[in-house]
């Protein structure tokens, strides 16, 4: 502990707490993300209707929505005057996972659209022409979609873990209930306690190399077994 | 099984067959030059295409009934054994692992039914996606170029199955192919396409003895050329 200390790490319950605290609201608002982004993903590459392409380029803009929008967006309608003013959840760990539920969504769904635009054809193709219905298409779809699934939820996982903005308008960073390690960074480095801020940095970093290494560990199989 | 007024646009190209009859319980021949529109007429038959206009009666089949192979097939990305079983699995059918053992011992796959299905090479590929359509037992088979890159021990092995099933349960086949050698030794009726129509249909020995028709002609003398 004392060499940790020496090189400039600190590990002690707050930072455990926010470590926790974070990767916990990574979890939720990518579990939530995913019951919404990928069926509406599904939706939108199986079915056409009027106005479908207006909903794909608002989809797209919301990819690129800067947190920042999203929080003030959460903010303004969780804050007392809001629309859902009364349910008092403005400063809680709930108004951060809907802030950041609303930041990846889109990007899921936008992702999931994408990839299965380039594989759906020769599925359903295939899938047809051994007489599957449409349920089994489905299913067969999202079995051979499976490590891009886990590719787009990986990423969603690294955009909600790495997200400052939103968390810290809607959130409040208040120790011990809303602090995450992104905002409690900005804190540290702005009262000068570069230990901590270091600690988080590091520890941050090393779950985007994990996350990155599931990701291609889910890939390398078939890129190495594919004969093309 | 009866085509009437079939058209259908795809970019520039306009398939457009006046009349076709499929015999039932026959292996028909599709043979053309690049670009006259078999491939488009094979996936309109196997439901695959949605025509513009025009419409097939199917009789007394019905689309589970049919199945269909492409040149390139697309293989599951699961193992040999599973793409195999994919269609006896969604038709909850079982066979016998004997019945299972001697399909992969015809695509020379004995011993590989573990193997991931997409290294496979793109004969082996060919091979596995014919058993798989036949595996189920299907009423029509299509097969666009799907025996096209198989070495000749191989082609004689599914030329004699295709016989072989004629004899004992006889099935409907549809086989498209730029080989006519291939078309004349196995096929009942053959269809000659030409800029997305069919320009005639007859016995193979009607096909390779049309001299009214200039195309068939110079078609039919070009193979003969080549295997004089």
């Amino acid at each position: 502990m004392e060499s940790l200390q020496n090189i400039g790490i600190q590990i002690n319950k707050e930072v455990i707490d926010i470590i926790v605290l974070t990767l916990k609201l990574a979890f939720c608002s990518t579990f939530l993300s995913c019951l919404i982004g990928i069926p509406f993903g599904i939706f939108l590459e199986r079915t056409q209707f009027f106005g479908k392409g207006f909903i794909l380029r608002v989809n797209r803009t919301l990819m690129g929505l800067p947190p920042v929008v999203a929080g003030l967006f959460v903010y303004l309608i969780l804050m007392r005057r809001g629309i859902f003013g009364r349910w008092n959840l403005l400063f809680t760990f709930q108004a951060m996972v809907i802030a950041q539920t609303i930041i990846i969504t889109p990007i899921m769904s936008g992702m999931f659209y994408t990839t299965a635009l380039n594989m759906a054809p020769q599925i359903k193709n295939f899938a047809k022409s051994m007489g599957a219905n449409r349920w089994q298409i489905l299913l067969l779809l999202l079995k051979e979609m499976k490590n891009d699934i886990y590719f787009i939820i990986f990423t969603g996982f690294g955009r909600s873990i790495s997200e400052v903005g939103a968390v810290m308008i809607v959130g409040g960073n208040i120790q011990y209930k809303t602090r995450t390690m992104t905002t409690a960074i900005s804190l540290m480095r702005n009262k000068g306690d570069y230990g901590e801020a270091i600690t988080l940095g590091i520890v941050l970093l090393a779950i985007a190399f994990f996350i990155q290494w599931i990701v291609d560990f889910l890939r390398r199989y078939e890129n190495i077994h594919e004969n093309y | 099984m009866k085509i009437i007024e079939l058209q259908k646009k795809i970019g520039t190209f306009h398939l457009n067959v006046n009349e076709l009859s499929i015999e039932e319980k026959k292996i028909n021949g599709v043979i053309g030059s690049n670009g006259s529109g078999k491939s488009t007429l094979v996936k309109l038959i196997a439901g695959l295409l949605k025509p513009d206009n025009g419409s097939i009666d199917y009789g007394v089949f019905n689309m589970r009934d049919i199945t269909i192979t492409a040149q390139r097939p697309y293989m599951l990305h699961d193992s040999v054994l599973n793409n195999l079983t994919y269609p006896l699995k969604i038709r909850n059918q079982k066979v016998s692992n004997e019945v299972i053992s001697e399909w992969l011992n015809k695509c020379g796959l004995l011993g590989k039914e573990q193997q991931f299905a997409p290294s496979l090479s793109s004969g082996e590929r060919q091979k596995l996606s014919f058993a798989r359509a036949l595996i189920f037992k299907p009423k029509v088979v299509i097969i666009d170029e799907t025996m096209a890159n198989l070495d000749p021990d191989s082609l004689a092995i599914f030329e004699r199955t295709i016989l072989d099933i004629q004899k004992t349960d006889p099935i409907t086949w549809i086989i498209v192919s730029h080989q006519p050698g291939q078309i004349f030794n196995l096929c009942d009726c053959i269809h000659f396409m030409e800029n997305g129509g069919v320009l005639c249909s007859g016995s193979p020995h009607d096909i390779l003895l049309n001299k009214k028709n200039p195309t068939i002609a110079k078609y039919m003398s070009s193979y003969m050329i080549k295997n004089e």
